[in-house]
């Protein structure tokens, strides 16, 4: 069982073609679960992004496109499902949320958080110029909080520790940090160390020889989280980074899912 | 401070809807399960030596060899550190050595050790050879091209350029320089750098080049930038999008793509698992995995 905590959906502006290809993606790699944001909320307009995901969600939750793979994705329906049981409730929403719109925010908070089909926000701190030390995102991350999800937060070097001290400075927030600083890995260790509602997951396009294994030895398990980052970056980049780490037994497992089904409330059995 | 909501009560409701989770048997993040039986012939990108800026291996050549062996690589396109960094000459003669038989003899003994002790494949511990890559300082031009013309006069087939390292930017003379000495040296040249600016030393010399660099954010630039000039290639180390391989060789051909991990500062796993998992031909792999470089390094 694996699941990826960050993930998207929708088409990208680089080279590239792969709006459709969320599901066969995680297919390649045996991904049962993903947590994806709209990539439209996320770069450009988050209400809009957001009312297209929650549509290609509710269209997988019905079912729809469900004999073909069930992805979705933007109605193509040509996506395999891998053998993996079709696209049906395979895929989890973020609900993004532009910490410089909050009434937005509030309001597609309050749509599609009920739905069941939404788990979380993320926030990507440079497409919305909203950088940790931001009063902006704090608020947001204080909205977040009230809401009880968690959030997934981009961070880059030393933007991890800012996100620690934002966190440790709002009761009950739980914050994971995206890309886990990439070049900045030992920050993310020292913020993760700082705070005990700070999680780390590990996508970046870069796999610099021993990063995971090094966070692995130095940070709580139960801390741990998977994410890739796809469709933007294959699957491969993160999963074989945490494979070079070969880690084992419960460290595996909760990194794997087990903690992700944790944070997110995924009911287990 | 943040507008005020109380959603949690929503959320309660929420969770009526996910679906359960069940673990499988089997073990996550089983990337040798994913490559199968691909083995690379030749790494374009592998390094002796260390960064002294930086936190990482030591980079001596046993263990870029036992590195490279437990990733089933059976031989490395080696250049020194040293020879990029510090002295040109000493670190180009060590790596002459490192390819010389007697020193790939004590590789095999060496490989033999490792494959009992490596997480890799089932021939984990196969023989590593080196094929020398010769280095030349961007910030010493002319020295840069006498080094040249010595290691073609070794047999040396390709020469390799460290620009981020050097500090040294696509526009200054001494690339252009260097890119013309190996053109008319019929060398290879391995290059380092933003690919959206360092084709341009390169273009209408018919040179043959392997961009080591290129990250799929900047594909589309090597790719129109590779369609006028066929000795362009590109390493996959950065090529790790959804679909950068499978783009490559629709549009220019999977001749132009070569395996490159940058052993022993990257790890090798993650462009072989892409390789393995991508939608290439068996015979496209094969090429990727080393018959491309084989046929640019000899």
């Amino acid at each position: 069982m694996i699941i990826d905590v960050h993930a998207h959906w929708g088409p990208w502006f680089f080279t590239m073609d792969v709006a459709g290809a969320t599901l066969a993606t995680m297919d390649r790699y045996g991904i049962d679960r993903a947590i994806v944001s709209s990539t439209e909320a996320v770069i450009y307009d988050a209400p809009a992004g957001n009312r297209a995901l929650a549509t290609a969600l509710n269209a997988q939750a019905n079912g729809e496109n469900g004999e073909r793979g069930g992805d979705p994705d933007n109605g193509r329906g040509d996506s395999p499902d891998g053998g993996r049981g079709g696209g049906r409730g395979r895929l989890y929403g973020y609900v993004t949320i532009n910490p410089r719109r909050l009434q937005e925010a509030v309001r597609d908070l309050a749509e599609y958080l009920p739905t069941g089909r939404f788990v979380g926000v993320k926030i990507h701190t440079d497409y919305t110029g909203s950088p940790a030390t931001s009063p902006q995102l704090r608020d947001a991350l204080e909205l977040v909080a009230s809401a009880g999800c968690p959030a997934l937060v981009h961070t880059w070097g030393r933007s991890v520790l800012d996100l620690a001290q934002v966190c440790l400075d709002t009761p009950g927030l739980r914050v994971i940090a995206g890309h886990m600083g990439a070049d900045g890995f030992r920050y993310a260790i020292e913020a993760a160390r700082a705070c005990d509602r700070l999680y780390l997951e590990p996508c970046w396009s870069h796999a610099p020889a021993g990063r995971i294994a090094e966070v692995a030895a130095n940070v709580d398990a139960r801390q741990l989280l998977f994410g890739t980052d796809a469709t933007l970056i294959d699957p491969s980049s993160a999963f074989g980074s945490v494979a070079a780490a070969n880690l084992t037994g419960e460290t595996a497992e909760r990194i794997a899912w087990r903690n992700a089904a944790e944070l997110f409330g995924l009911e287990t059995a | 401070m943040a507008p005020t909501v109380i959603l949690c009560a929503l959320f309660v409701n929420g969770m009526i809807g996910r679906m359960a989770i069940k673990d499988k048997a089997g073990m996550a993040f089983d990337a040798w399960g994913l490559i199968g039986g691909l083995e690379v012939a030749l790494d374009v990108d592998v390094l002796v030596g260390a960064y002294p800026d930086r936190d990482g291996p030591p980079g001596t050549p046993a263990t870029v060899r036992a590195m490279l062996a437990a990733h089933r690589i059976r031989a490395g396109a080696v250049a020194s550190l040293r020879a990029a960094l510090f002295d040109v000459r000493s670190g180009n003669d060590a790596t002459l050595a490192l390819a010389a038989p007697d020193d790939l003899a004590a590789a095999d003994a060496l490989a033999v050790v490792n494959g009992r002790a490596t997480p890799g494949g089932p021939t984990a511990g196969a023989p590593v050879a080196f094929v020398p890559v010769g280095v030349v300082d961007l910030r010493d031009p002319l020295r840069a091209g006498r080094e040249m013309d010595r290691l073609a006069a070794a047999g040396v087939r390709a020469v390799r350029l460290f620009p981020d390292e050097q500090g040294v930017e696509a526009a200054f003379p001494s690339v252009r320089h260097v890119a013309r000495r190996a053109a008319r040296l019929d060398m290879t040249v391995l290059t380092g750098g933003d690919v959206r600016r360092f084709w341009q030393p390169f273009a209408g010399l018919e040179a043959r080049v392997v961009f080591l660099d290129t990250h799929f954010y900047h594909l589309g630039d090597f790719l129109v930038a590779a369609a006028d000039e066929p000795g362009f290639h590109t390493s996959t180390r950065l090529l790790n999008s959804p679909d950068a391989l499978e783009t490559v060789a629709a549009e220019i051909g999977a001749e132009r793509l070569l395996y490159g991990s940058r052993t022993p500062h990257y790890e090798p796993i993650v462009p072989l698992l892409r390789l393995a998992t991508s939608g290439l031909k068996p015979d496209e792999v094969a090429a990727v995995a080393g018959g491309n470089a084989r046929r640019l390094l000899g």
